[in-house]
């Protein structure tokens, strides 16, 4: 029978004023009107899209990334609004290759670009120098200082000098002269106050003749003109792979300098404002034959008193990232420790309610025993018994919090298992199994998902305490790792805030949001709720 | 269900739970990473030494002998020699016992005073900024993180402004003469118990502010009203006296989470108390302190949860005339 085209119509019409007549509103038509739900979902769902693209806001890693800047260094944008901050150093971090070096030299000196990764080198080709024994000038040779060669500490690991014969008191060999001098110099503009330390790393390598005599020097110059040597080193032969690593932390510099132990290199040093210049001379007396230097791109770095959005920790590590990242772990915590305490929780309780007996009364024994047993001092317990690892906290915070979840859903369940519905289905001979799973299961959703709701920021919160107590995976930046370690690490005796209050807040916002999502669904679910308040 | 027959099963609920922990505890050092008998015994030792020692610690005699052993000592308090230490687990206990009892019972005062009054206060301006001044700051500090509050205070008058002390339970050396040290205690415990009282005052006042706004809602206080009853006097003689009875359940019901929170609290301003000393023997796998530590805390915990259910049960009618009903 083909429809007449009008009561198509009719009827369509009909079903519009059917539906738009009232029906009970869904979960989320009510929820929505709920100013307090709408901003804690707003709230969750900034957390979550920091935790899904933390890798494009965190500009670093947050655990491997370290010495970003000096230990607790603080925000960089401090330096604009507080006083104490002004003019600070930013970290500073120049690797001096091929271009960045003003060089003078000799026209028998000529030099080409190494290539050395993004960066190039210097090779410097020196040619032998006729030989008249007659001339030995010692007055050019600085005079090594005995401390480079042996008391050498090299914090990055850099192999030492074994190779290098700096021992200046070995007898001269006869028939060299010097040549002319390579000098190059590259200039930094500095206009922050002192840093802490500073740091210079070179790695070189030299072919020459077993008798050939080549120093490489390491000088800065102040912007008053002042010159600190800072490092040299005098070669005899080839070197593969030598290196210089100058420290202002390092003994060996404070020596140099002439400074006692307790006194700053870079109260000498980095004193003053302006240009400073930073210059290399390259030496090689070498009568039987020519001098190859190549040098990888010297690295020169400052350590930033200031750092980053939210500054650096102890390790130099920035705390901006660690806090992204750390959102991704609590969301993770929390999410799948409430997850598995619900699922838990609701077979335990449904299958309590719903068999009854025998079977009710042990699940609610155990349930009883386990709310009675003080879960913080048994979470350190096993925390820490069982390694820490972010999948044991998960299992363990779950173990010890479904109880609760079990009654609740174990009385749902009791009321449940009385109506017609469930009457029915076991009449027609459904299974205990089919009944719980299709007919009392989605009864019990909502309570279910408010419940899930509300274990996630507990979760979160259990395990940042956890993770503050110093039982978190030490291999995971978590938010109570942050607090941990500015609690332990100096955070507090340098009056670090802006280390403390990142993590708490995140983490009070967080629970907040979490607090008025909560209140939104019981107001909905439970009406008694709604009337008191 | 007579009030006696709660009261037995309660009891018994108390023991069993204990009986579990006690077992669990004993599982548990048996089971985990580095048994005690590596912590203890010297690879240096002869056999002969070794077999001594592990005589001298029952570790020879077979499983159930060494439970029943376990048992027996825990009960006596005897919980062996700390392995860091070497002295008794219960002597050193002993010392930080009343330490942790200070701060516990002043925190928890304060807490519950500051809380009832506030709930009252807020139930009595009802729909007033007074009364959403005290729920949001209530359901704020709820919701805060504790141990950023106590960070939080920590820093700014420990450190920001040095005016409260930043650690321990008494200055060293401790002052000369009574009062002194007396004086002395209480400048110590205002930080850590203040910031419980932070913390815990918002449950509380919710809490007292919903009951009593409840029991301002019944029948009588309407007559009382129609009476002609001042304001006061409904507030404070009727409605309050009614209120008191679940308040009293509820500070008993919150005795067993103050003393799980007691680590943490400890753990921060450095008290020299129980929650600590577990905190650090489980960090340094000194495992008959742990033990101890935790059987110890865990003990108050079955005591203040038999506590709350007696008290439950005496404010309880159904319970206490013996109408039965579940928990």
């Amino acid at each position: 029978m083909r429809a007449n085209p009008k009561t198509a119509q009719k009827l369509e019409a009909a079903r519009a004023a059917a539906s738009s007549a009232p029906r009970p509103l869904t979960f989320w038509e009510q929820y929505r009107r709920k100013p307090q739900g709408m901003v804690g979902l707003g709230i969750v769902l900034v957390y979550v899209l920091v935790a899904v693209f933390a890798p494009v806001i965190a500009p670093y890693d947050p655990m491997n990334d370290l010495y970003l800047a000096d230990s607790i260094a603080a925000p960089a944008w401090f330096a604009n609004v507080f006083s104490k901050y002004r003019g600070l150093p930013p970290t500073i971090r120049l690797s001096l290759g091929h271009e960045d070096w003003e060089v003078e030299k000799s026209e028998a000196i000529s030099i080409v670009p190494l290539e050395h990764g993004d960066k190039d080198g210097i090779e410097i080709f020196m040619p032998a120098t006729a030989a008249p024994d007659a001339e030995t000038d010692t007055s050019e040779e600085k005079p090594t200082s005995l401390w480079t060669s042996t008391f050498k500490w090299s914090p990055f690991g850099a192999d030492d000098d074994s190779k290098e014969s700096t021992d200046s008191s070995s007898p001269e060999k006869t028939g060299r002269s010097s040549l002319d001098k390579a000098v190059f110099q590259h200039v930094l503009n500095y206009e922050y106050k002192k840093p802490q330390t500073f740091s210079t790393k070179l790695n070189y390598t030299i072919d020459a003749p077993a008798d050939a005599e080549t120093s490489i020097m390491l000088e800065l110059i102040t912007p008053s003109g002042k010159t600190f040597d800072l490092w040299d080193t005098t070669a005899r032969g080839s070197v593969e792979d030598g290196s210089g690593l100058v420290d202002a932390r390092d003994l060996d510099l404070k020596l140099r300098l002439g400074i006692s132990f307790f006194d700053e290199p870079t109260d000498v040093v980095f004193a003053e404002k302006g240009d400073y210049t930073i210059r290399m001379t390259f030496d090689a007396k070498s009568p039987n034959g020519p001098v190859t230097i190549k040098l990888r791109p010297v690295e020169f770095g400052v350590l930033g008193m200031v750092h980053g959005l939210l500054g650096v920790d102890h390790m130099g590590s920035d705390i901006w990232s660690q806090l992204v990242y750390g959102t991704r772990i609590a969301l993770a915590i929390g999410l799948s420790a409430a997850f598995i305490a619900v699922v838990i929780g609701t077979s335990v309780g449904m299958i309590a309610g719903y068999l009854g007996g025998m079977v009710d009364e042990v699940l609610m024994r155990v349930v009883d025993v386990l709310l009675a047993v003080p879960t913080m001092p048994i979470l350190i317990v096993l925390g820490a018994l069982f390694g820490k690892s972010v999948f044991n906290v998960v299992i363990l915070l779950a173990l010890f919090s479904w109880m609760g979840i079990a009654r609740i859903v174990r009385s749902q369940t009791l009321s449940l298992k009385e109506r017609t519905f469930v009457e029915a289905a076991k009449a027609s001979g459904a299974s205990s199994g089919y009944i719980m799973l299709s007919h009392i299961l989605p009864n019990t959703m909502p309570l279910i998902f408010a419940n899930l709701v509300l274990r996630i920021p507990s979760a979160i919160l259990t395990e940042a305490s956890l993770s503050f107590l110093g039982l978190g995976d030490p291999r995971v930046p978590t938010w109570g790792r942050i607090l941990q370690n500015s609690r332990q690490f100096g955070g507090f005796t340098k009056l670090a805030w802006w280390w403390l209050l990142p993590p708490g807040l995140a983490l009070t916002f967080l629970s907040l949001a979490f607090v008025f999502i909560g209140n939104s669904v019981n107001e909905i679910l439970n009406p008694r709720y709604r009337e008191r308040s | 269900m007579g009030f006696r027959s709660y009261l037995f099963k309660r009891l018994f609920y108390a023991v069993l739970v204990l009986f579990v922990i006690l077992t669990f505890n004993f599982i548990l050092f048996r089971v985990m990473p580095g048994d005690p008998e590596k912590m203890i015994i010297d690879p240096n030792f002869t056999v002969e030494a070794k077999q001594e020692l592990r005589r001298q610690y029952g570790l020879d005699d077979p499983i159930m002998t060494q439970y029943f052993n376990y048992m027996k000592s825990l009960l006596r308090f005897d919980m062996g020699l700390s392995f860091n230490t070497r002295r008794p687990v219960w002597s050193e206990l002993k010392e930080r016992l009343p330490n942790t009892l200070i701060l516990f019972v002043v925190t928890f005062i304060s807490t519950a005073t500051v809380g009832i009054s506030l709930g009252v206060y807020a139930a009595a301006n009802r729909g007033r900024y007074a009364e959403r001044f005290v729920v949001g700051a209530g359901l704020f500090a709820h919701a805060v993180p504790g141990f950023f509050i106590q960070l939080l205070l920590l820093l700014v008058l420990g450190y920001y402004w040095p005016i409260l002390p930043i650690h321990g339970t008494m200055s060293a050396p401790p002052p000369d003469g009574g009062f002194a040290l007396f004086l002395d205690r209480v400048w110590h415990l205002i930080l850590p118990a203040g910031s419980n009282v932070v913390i815990g005052f918002g449950s509380w006042a919710l809490y007292t502010r919903n009951t009593m706004l409840e029991a301002l809602s019944q029948d009588y206080i309407v007559t009382a009203r129609a009476k002609g009853l001042q304001r006061g006097e409904i507030l404070y003689h009727h409605a309050l006296r009614s209120v008191l009875p679940p308040i009293v359940t509820l500070i008993f019901m919150s005795l067993p989470g103050a003393v799980s929170g007691a680590v943490i609290t400890e753990s921060i301003f450095s008290w020299h108390g129980v929650g600590r000393y577990l905190l650090d023997a489980t960090l340094q796998m000194d495992y008959p302190a742990a033990q101890g530590a935790f059987y110890l805390i865990a003990l108050s915990v079955i005591i203040s949860n038999l506590l709350a259910d007696i008290a439950y049960g005496l404010v309880d009618p159904r319970i206490r005339v013996g109408a039965g009903g579940q928990r």
